[in-house]
């Protein structure tokens, strides 16, 4: 796999370096992970859960002392983002689960992230306090006013360190602008706007309003009966500010210009492979359908993730991927089960490593893939307690598909279809990566020497 | 949705197997290896047939769709993902051949109503269904899908092409569609009475329920959400009346509609 820093080194090996979260198997519910994201210089490391609470991580300073181990991420600040809400009018509740965490460039001192659930973004501050005022006139240092009378001198107040208090504040909150789930929302590069898509409708905020956004996609046919295709993602280009993609249930993506009209029904490109009709089945569909989509940091192309594989697109060309990789191709003959058992529906992410040059994904059983653009290797590792021994070098796995096992190898019909890694990040400079299990955070770091 | 740490047994090939070839049965019956806790899947389905895949996957689909009922709400994404399933499964079932319902027709139980609001004419209103049960009694009444302004049509179908769904596809799409039906069932002028609906758009609104009609009632499958808005001054007190009426009834009335 290569490494961030440039050039084609398909050796990087990954170590294990830390792990996040409760140890024993009984999984709380509110502690599933439900989103994972890399601020933009990598320092911070957020993390959304069902209960709707964001942790966030800091990465420590490289010590001296180690210079080979890259710091470690610790608890920098958590907060409860969202709260469970009730729809009085459909007798529904709504989730306060965090669909999507996505970070602000930073502007000043203060960090800004954008987290959601299925109806209300929220903006959220996170700024660092390490100084207060001391030597108030009027105010005893426990905030008790003072007597005048005993006031006879005048000092000016300074500020002394105290200990770090990472606060986090939310500075708005745009609510009521979706009918229906919110899958997506991403902020543009002009810093100004941002979107968020739910299954039907894509809508553009300015991040200092919130009573008003612009509906800029609208996917609802006028009778509901005649609706076969939902949103599933949305993306705005990293570099132009006018374009974003979104992606479909059915397996396409549509490129829009938001210079062309106000409302972007009409896309500039539409994104599409022609299926394969050996592969034809009652789940053709369902395995299109696309449950993520993102940009190369480039801009100049973009990954998608369907049930079985990765395709990278080049902006270009609207016939076809340039590439496809399959993730778990041994799966297309268990769909029915799959079916049966609701694991086809699992929405798995999918990310780019800092350079564009290897993008991962996760699977089942804890394992995670990664693919190598230029080398052409893929590898499969695991995520499980019982390699964590710090710095110990993750071991490939191997899934054999045929009649004869290996030593080593895990057969198909041992996997565990409950241990879903369904969210990866890729640290945008480093080799250092966070993969989420059910509830636990798996911090991998590229062995160095 | 299995619950945690219900171990799964190869259920869907297990039934199938007893069902349709005894001969085979217990080839697949081993139970995967694996810890308490996790599930797995079936060793493989290359067994099954074409036929028995479908028929496998349409009850399932059907049982899926009916955890509405249980009040789980199933999202957007996956009952459109699921419907289309079954109207591929629908597809599936013409193209064998056999005289079927149209695609409408098959959801005809759920759609009871989109042929009053449709303004094309159904030219083939075939009421017949795929290899069922040839030996199934039962000719229970699809409701039948023709508007009041198209009596001839019934007549066109002869009564020995009409071949009824087995009972259990009928009720579970009946089924399904009350219960879809109990999203968008509620007493909606109490809601709006006092809400300022000004703001929002009147574009969706259905012909018919414009109009005035007496059967407004959409009873898709997902619940217009954006319907709970809808001001209630634009439609009549009758046809918001109609709303809360069920599909039983409806199909009785249209019954009586289209004989007279």
């Amino acid at each position: 796999m290569a490494g961030a820093g440039g050039g084609g080194n398909s050796d990087v090996q990954w170590c294990f370096s830390q792990v996040k979260g409760a140890i024993d198997d009984d999984v709380a519910e509110a502690d599933i992970i439900s989103t994972v994201e890399f601020n933009h210089s990598g320092e911070l490391l957020a993390t959304g859960d069902k209960g709707g609470r964001v942790v966030i991580f800091q990465q420590e300073p490289e010590s001296k002392s180690q210079p080979q181990c890259r710091g470690e991420y610790n608890v920098y600040s958590t907060f409860q983002s969202h709260e469970p809400e009730f729809d009085y009018l459909k007798s529904l509740e709504i989730e306060e689960k965090i669909n999507k965490i996505r970070w602000l460039p930073q502007k000043n001192a203060a960090q800004f992230l954008l987290s959601t659930n299925d109806k209300t973004i929220k903006l959220w501050k996170i700024s660092e306090r390490d100084k207060r005022p001391e030597g108030y006139n009027l105010k005893e240092e426990d905030g008790r006013y003072r007597d005048f009378n005993t006031v006879t001198t005048l000092r000016v107040p300074v500020f002394r360190p105290m200990d770090l208090m990472v606060e986090a504040s939310p500075r708005r909150v745009f609510a009521n602008a979706h009918t229906y789930h919110i899958n997506s929302i991403s902020v543009n590069s002009d810093c100004e706007t941002y979107l968020s898509a739910d299954d039907l409708r894509i809508n553009l905020w300015n991040l200092e309003i919130t009573d008003r956004s612009f509906n800029i996609v609208d996917i609802k046919p006028a009778n509901m009966e005649e609706l076969t295709e939902v949103i599933t993602a949305a993306e705005f280009h990293p570099n132009q500010c006018n374009t974003f993609v979104y992606s479909s249930s059915k397996g396409t993506i549509r490129l829009c210009d938001m210079r062309a009209s106000a409302l972007c029904d009409k896309h500039a490109k539409m994104f599409e492979e022609p299926e394969d009709p050996n592969n034809r089945s009652f789940f053709s569909e369902i395995i299109s359908s696309i449950s993520d989509v993102k940009f190369s940091h480039s801009g100049r192309y973009m990954m998608t993730r369907d049930y079985l594989s990765v395709k990278i697109w080049d902006l270009n060309m609207e016939s076809r991927p340039v590439e496809t990789y399959q993730v778990h191709e041994y799966l297309r003959s268990k769909l029915c089960s799959l079916y049966e058992n609701d694991c086809i529906f699992d929405k798995f992410e999918c990310c780019w490593n800092g350079n564009d040059s290897v993008v991962m994904t996760g699977s089942y059983n804890n394992f995670f893939r990664m693919f190598d653009r230029g080398y052409r290797q893929d590898v499969t590792l695991e995520a499980s307690r019982e390699n964590s021994k710090p710095r110990s070098v993750l071991k490939p796995r191997k899934v054999s598909t045929g009649g004869k096992r290996k030593k080593d190898e895990i057969s198909v019909d041992s996997l565990d279809f409950n241990k879903k890694i369904l969210h990866t990040a890729w640290h945008p400079l480093d080799n250092i990566i966070a993969v989420a299990t059910t509830n636990n955070l798996y911090i991998f770091q590229e062995k160095l020497n | 949705m299995l619950g945690r740490g219900v171990k799964r047994k190869w259920s869907c090939l297990a039934d199938l197997e007893a069902e349709a070839l005894p001969a085979e049965k217990g080839k697949n019956g081993e139970e995967g290896p694996g810890d308490e806790g996790s599930f797995h899947v079936a060793p493989s389905e290359s067994d099954m047939s074409h036929l028995q895949q479908r028929q496998l996957v349409l009850g399932l689909c059907l049982e899926k769709l009916q955890h509405y009922q249980a009040g789980v709400e199933l999202s957007l994404r996956r009952s459109v993902l699921l419907i289309n399933t079954l109207r591929q499964i629908q597809e599936d079932m013409q193209s064998d051949g056999v005289e079927t319902c149209t695609s409408e027709t098959l959801l005809n139980n759920v759609h009871a109503d989109s042929c009053l609001l449709r303004d094309d004419v159904r030219e083939d209103m075939p009421v017949t269904c795929p290899g069922c049960s040839e030996g199934d009694g039962d000719n229970l009444p699809l409701s039948p899908p023709l508007s009041p302004e198209f009596p001839s049509q019934e007549a066109n179908s002869s009564p020995d092409q009409q071949r009824s769904l087995p009972p259990a596809t009928i009720n579970s799409f009946s089924d399904a569609v009350n219960a879809m039906g109990y999203l968008s069932d509620l007493a909606l002028d109490d809601i709006f009475e006092d809400i300022d609906t000004s703001m929002y758009e009147t574009s969706d609104l259905p012909s018919a329920w414009a109009a005035g009609s007496l059967w407004p009632v959409s009873v898709s499958l997902w619940a217009d959400e954006d319907v709970k808005m809808r001001p209630s001054s634009h439609a009549s007190a009758g046809s918001l009346q109609s709303c809360l009426m069920d599909l039983n009834e409806l199909d009785h009335i249209m019954e009586i509609l289209v004989k007279s």
